[in-house]
């Protein structure tokens, strides 16, 4: 991700106004009692975009304002974030995104390991009262609305950073007719 | 070039890493720091705003969960309607009594809100996005008189206490929070114990540490006890309501002294709450 002093301000924006929508509107809405997380989502569409760097920075950035706005202890949600951002970069360093499912099946996976890491953050920290078994529904269906959240997330991410991505400009780059003969 | 390349990743990463762990190791336990402070403030009237615009778009989704729930919900109540309906009767004649009680020992405080406790009224503005937490931030802080462990309640009964404060904001730590515990008794058999969360299930709470020789319940109702003596007292005024015992089996309390909560108030889905601050704690 080649980032100019405008596009680093563009992706500001969009990661404050991330971390706003998900404590003031998907923190609080329920659909079959579990609120989506949109967070994971938009570190794994960022690190898919940018590779392993842009994940783990915008994942450690992400997690420091979110526990800075919960009052939570700081660094957290930052470690687990950046993780999942980093694994997400890594797959994008590693693989070629052929198919359109591949974004979403990797919110949907990636979004379930973020969350299990939070849970071992929390048993880091420890933890010793009884744990629900509903932990695992209430995570299996968030991994769900990570896959429906994905593809429109990474979609409008790219449509919004395509000036500074890579990837996008060889890809122009390769597809400028030749003139054959010339 | 490339190892170059590959070298610095590898320093920003492992930096990234080192910084989270040295960040928690720092700031766990120790609550608000001076920069979740600043940024709080910061970002309160922007989450303020936030919360006012999305409200309707927020109801809409929550209106699709709550009516799938109803249709569940629907042959449940309507049994336990016509319980009610059969208890309600002794239940008036047992408040008559009670009120006439309350007048003869000169405790009626002529409100649910504990005497001594001035109630200052929040709406909930953020919300943990994690399964493992259950925290809220409300708009009011410091500046409103908003002190740590103020008790906290809504219109059903006891939500959670406040765990850290800022100026215009406070987070609560709720009921169904890991971090959570609150000296409960059961009416009117006055069984004691602390209630505990089970995390992921916002609507099952733990009476833990019961009395095993005496038996409660189903049904029966959990209040804060609010004990005091020997210059220390609970965070908790007495009797403010928590829940009902929802399973209470012999087994379950002979063998691990609890039993099971149903939390009045719904932890889910909160908007208006009132943070007790003063009283006479400690």
């Amino acid at each position: 991700m080649i980032l100019t002093p405008k596009m680093l301000a563009r992706l500001v924006a969009i990661l404050v106004l991330g971390v706003i929508l998900q404590l003031s509107f998907f923190s609080q809405v329920a659909l079959f009692h579990v609120s989506p997380d949109l967070l994971p989502v938009l570190v794994i569409s960022l690190g898919l975009l940018g590779g392993t760097m842009t994940g783990a920075v915008t994942g450690f950035s992400v997690g420091i304002l979110l526990d800075c706005l919960l009052v939570a202890p700081l660094g957290g949600a930052s470690l687990v974030l950046l993780a999942t951002g980093y694994l997400a970069g890594l797959f994008r360093e590693r693989f070629e995104i052929h198919s359109p499912l591949v974004p979403p099946l990797l919110c949907m996976g990636l979004t379930l390991f973020a969350e299990l890491g939070f849970g071992a953050v929390e048993l880091m920290l420890g933890t010793d009262t009884a744990v629900s078994g509903l932990v695992v529904r209430d995570l299996l269906v968030k991994s769900v609305y990570a896959f429906v959240l994905g593809w429109p997330i990474y979609l409008g991410l790219r449509r919004a950073l395509r000036p500074a991505l890579v990837e996008e400009s060889t890809v122009r780059r390769a597809r400028r007719p030749t003139v054959l003969g010339a | 070039m490339y190892r170059k390349q590959v070298r610095r990743r590898r320093a920003v990463l492992a930096l990234l890493i080192v910084g989270s762990f040295v960040l928690l190791t720092v700031t766990y336990g120790s609550g608000s720091n001076g920069l979740q402070r600043g940024v709080s403030t910061i970002f309160s009237p922007v989450q303020s705003v936030a919360d006012g615009a999305l409200k309707p778009a927020r109801d809409l989704v929550n209106w699709f969960d709550q009516t799938f729930d109803a249709r569940g919900r629907n042959s449940r109540l309507q049994s336990e309607l016509r319980k009610a309906r059969e208890e309600a009767v002794g239940s008036n004649a047992a408040l008559a009594e009670n009120a006439q009680l309350r007048k003869l020992l000169g405790l009626d405080r002529g409100g649910a809100i504990p005497s001594g406790y001035e109630p200052v009224t929040g709406r909930v503005i953020a919300r943990s996005p994690t399964v493992w937490f259950a925290d809220v931030t409300i708009d009011a802080g410091s500046g409103d008189g908003v002190r740590v462990n103020d008790p906290v309640v809504n219109g059903d009964g006891l939500v959670g206490t406040v765990s850290s404060v800022t100026g215009n904001s406070a987070q609560v730590t709720l009921l169904a929070d890991h971090a959570s515990a609150v000296s409960a008794k059961v009416v009117p058999v006055a069984v004691q114990g602390v209630i505990r969360p089970n995390v992921g299930d916002p609507n099952d709470l733990i009476l833990d540490f019961i009395d095993s020789t005496k038996h409660v319940h189903k049904g029966q109702a959990v209040v804060t006890a609010g004990w005091r003596g020997q210059g220390i007292e609970s965070r908790f005024p007495p009797n403010l309501p928590i829940g009902e015992v929802t399973r209470a089996s012999i087994v379950e309390q002979e063998a691990s002294q609890q039993v099971h909560v149903r939390p009045f108030a719904d932890l889910r889905d909160l908007d208006l709450v009132q943070v007790l601050t003063g009283g006479s704690r400690g």
